[in-house]
């Protein structure tokens, strides 16, 4: 297996865009290629994460639609879904093309335009990612089967809600340094929590979660370049190395998984990332954790390792998670402030661990970075991909 | 032969006493305090020169929206609808949303419409609880007629009090079957609506004596959310 | 789904229950099974009132579970407590949970013992 090097980065502002589902990867593409600085290396395929296309959009095979756009034919082309964890399902895939000998170059682009049906059709398609019989007729959706698993980590270990006011207000305010962000709002304790106001606020969503407790619904496009490690060299872009993906499953409906308030796919796949990049906790500086609710940050710290179980939301409390912190999770304002444009945010997670690798991440960079983590959570955790993207000297 | 000061008094309505809406101060998400007011009729101009931009918007009827309040807007400062009234939310000063609706007598209200300015902050759930409130509490109406253009605002509020059907009557807007707020349903709803502390401290209310615009193009952007805050429930 | 019971499935291999149905039996992947109902009664494991919901529901709130039935089996659905809490005792019933246009559609609704 060959060792694959991050050539390309580049995304488009995240919020309600009035672009195109199509112009909206090309937007991102282009701009990842631009940074590439490919000059006549061709690039050999594409691989597009996309989970909405067809039902919200009306549009299939949308990676060959993207060659298409951008005149790269005749590379490969595969769309890859996997409800919100497909971007980086998709990283993982043009990362096995590369590192396989099969293409020296490869294109991958996340993309969701949520925004052409309203909020109940966007709501109905996320929950159909529920099991159908068992889940989804009983009016289950996504931020339901949030509500239950808070509530019973909040009962088993202490968790307040406070300690998820304490998510979204730190993922807010670390937006306000990225460009990209959808959000970019201050929220306070006082106004989401503790005034008599926060009831209007803040309403329920799904009990214990309240509306800041939830990402919001966004359309964007991220990218990446890969590029096999002589060819990354001759292009004088060999700094950011794919270290480690690992992938797990776990049960469909909810109900069935053997200890309910365990993230057990996200353990196993977090534990393969970093065997297979010989790397260990300590060593990560940057975090992108898939906090589509505020709970989930917190648990996911837990189960990718980086605290014991049952302290993600002590080390929170503590500041070891904000962005002067000891290991700053979600600098990029995360799912709940830089925006979840489900098909694309696999993929801003990497591009945010490119720049910031890089040096490149402008007001949000954390200094001396050197290894990032990204926990990418599909369907309610039973499909989670972890990757490690690793600097390297020259 | 009658002078133009009695065609005057021919068109205008009879108006009644309304008592003022006493302003108050919410705190919203962002720990900014939005003072909710009345506005009066010599700030018109200015609310007309905020919604302007929304006329050419057609995504969610904001152009139906945004003309038929600018008429009724007019028509206030103008003398021309009966017992109209104008709210406005404003943080530091700066316009956060407009509501508008009228009294039709002692008993009944009719709510116009709900314009938010500044997004992602629930501005427009508290101006329209700040409506009803007005409605039911300050003019004792025992209930209130309402009707909205865009249907998935308006199945929120549907929901949310909940409404009733009250289909035999034809809303002033366009004539659509109403729908109404009772007033018992009303003060259930209060402790989980409506906010909001009285009385304004006087700093913050000195601070929201002039309307101040937000810029054109905030207006454009900050409405039709592109790039604002939307959260995924709304 | 019919209207009156809601289905898990016994491996006739092994013995084992598993709701939803999976192919291959969870326990020894076994790949016939006898229906059994989800039925009696049992405890919740967790619940949550949800607010946004979808198209067919005009509620404002709608209060769903998880339930821990005492035969071992688990299983989701519309929880119809006035007071619940993880722990609470409940029983299976089976009851319209969903309405698609003019379609009634039967599930789980777990109420007090």
């Amino acid at each position: 297996m060959r060792r694959v090097m991050v050539v390309g980065a580049g995304m488009t502002k995240f919020g309600r865009s009035s672009e195109t589902l199509s112009q909206l990867m090309c937007l991102s593409s282009v701009a990842a290629l631009r940074d590439a600085h490919l000059g006549d290396v061709p690039v050999d395929g594409v691989v597009v994460a996309n989970m909405g296309a067809a039902r919200i959009n009306r549009q299939t095979a949308i990676a060959s639609a993207l060659v298409d756009r951008l005149n790269l034919f005749p590379a490969t082309a595969e769309t890859v879904e996997n409800g919100p964890a497909s971007g980086s399902s998709a990283f993982k895939v043009g990362y096995q093309a590369v590192a396989a000998g099969m293409a020296d170059v490869v294109l991958v682009t996340g993309v969701e335009k949520m925004r052409e049906v309203n909020n109940l059709e966007g709501t109905d398609f996320v929950a159909s990612m529920s099991h159908p019989e068992a889940e989804y007729i009983y009016g289950v959706t996504l931020p339901s089967l949030a509500g239950m698993f808070a509530r019973m980590v909040m009962e088993r270990y202490g968790v307040t809600r406070r300690h998820l006011a304490l998510v979204a207000i730190k993922n807010h305010a670390n937006a306000l340094r990225n460009p990209y962000a959808h959000i970019q709002q201050v929220i306070t304790l006082e106004g989401i929590l503790e005034a008599p106001e926060a009831i209007v606020n803040n309403p329920p969503i799904a009990e214990p979660l309240h509306l800041f407790d939830c990402c919001p619904v966004s359309d964007g496009a991220a990218s990446l370049v890969l590029a096999a490690e002589d060819v990354a060299q001759k292009l004088g872009k060999a700094g950011v190395v794919v270290a480690g993906i690992g992938q797990a499953t776990d049960t469909h409906a909810v109900h069935e998984r053997p200890e309910p308030t365990r993230l057990t796919a996200v353990e196993i796949a977090a534990e393969r990332a970093f065997t297979m990049a010989g790397a260990s906790r300590d060593q990560v500086d940057v975090v992108e954790l898939h906090d589509a609710f505020t709970i989930l940050e917190i648990v996911q710290s837990e189960a990718a390792g980086f605290f014991p179980k049952g302290e993600g939301h002590l080390a929170l409390e503590r500041g070891e998670t904000a962005f002067g912190g000891s290991l700053p999770i979600n600098a990029s304002g995360g799912l709940k402030a830089r925006g979840h444009p489900v098909g694309a945010t696999g993929m801003a997670q990497l591009v945010e661990l490119t720049w910031q690798l890089r040096g490149d991440a402008g007001e949000r960079q954390l200094q001396g970075a050197r290894c990032g983590f990204a926990c990418n959570f599909g369907g309610f955790g039973n499909n989670v991909v972890a990757t490690l993207l690793r600097r390297e000297d020259r | 032969m009658a002078g133009t000061g009695d065609l005057e008094a021919l068109l205008r309505p009879p108006a009644m006493e309304m008592p003022p809406y006493p302003p108050k101060a919410i705190t919203l998400a962002s720990g900014e305090r939005m003072v909710v007011r009345q506005a009066s009729r010599e700030e018109v101009p200015i609310l007309l020169e905020a919604i302007a931009p929304l006329l050419w918007v057609e995504r969610d009827f904001y152009d139906v929206v945004a003309a038929r309040l600018f008429g009724e807007l007019l028509a206030y400062k103008r003398y021309r609808v009966r017992d109209e009234y104008v709210l406005v939310g404003l943080i530091d000063g700066v316009l956060a949303g407009i509501v508008n609706g009228r009294a039709v007598d002692a008993d009944t209200g009719m709510s116009y419409h709900t314009i938010t300015i500044r997004r992602g902050l629930r501005v427009g759930s508290h101006l329209f609880a700040a409506k009803m409130e007005y409605h039911v509490e300050y003019l004792g109406e025992k209930e209130v007629l309402i009707v909205a253009e865009s249907p998935i605002g308006f199945r929120r509020w549907m929901i949310e009090y909940p409404l009733s059907k009250k289909y035999e009557v034809q809303h002033e807007l366009g004539g659509v079957p109403s729908w109404v707020l009772p007033r018992d349903t009303y003060f259930d709803a209060k402790p989980r609506l409506v906010s909001g502390t009285r009385p304004v401290p006087d700093e913050l209310l000195r601070g929201a004596e002039t309307i101040i615009l937000p810029g054109d193009d905030t207006v454009r952007r900050q409405v039709t959310g592109e790039r604002g805050g939307v959260e995924c429930a709304e | 789904m019919s209207s009156d019971a809601v289905l898990a499935s016994r491996c006739t291999a092994c013995g084992a229950v598993s709701y939803p149905q999976h192919c291959l039996c969870p326990s020894c992947g076994g790949e016939r099974f006898e229906p059994t109902p989800v039925e009696g009664e049992g405890t919740v494991v967790s619940y949550t009132d949800l607010y946004a919901l979808a198209i067919d529901f005009e509620q404002r709130f709608l209060r769903l579970a998880m339930v821990e039935l005492d035969s071992g089996v688990r299983a989701t659905g519309q929880l119809l407590h006035e007071t619940p809490a993880i722990g609470t005792r409940v029983k299976a019933t089976v009851g319209v949970v969903r309405r698609q246009g003019e379609t009634k559609i039967h599930g789980l609704q777990f109420v007090p013992v």
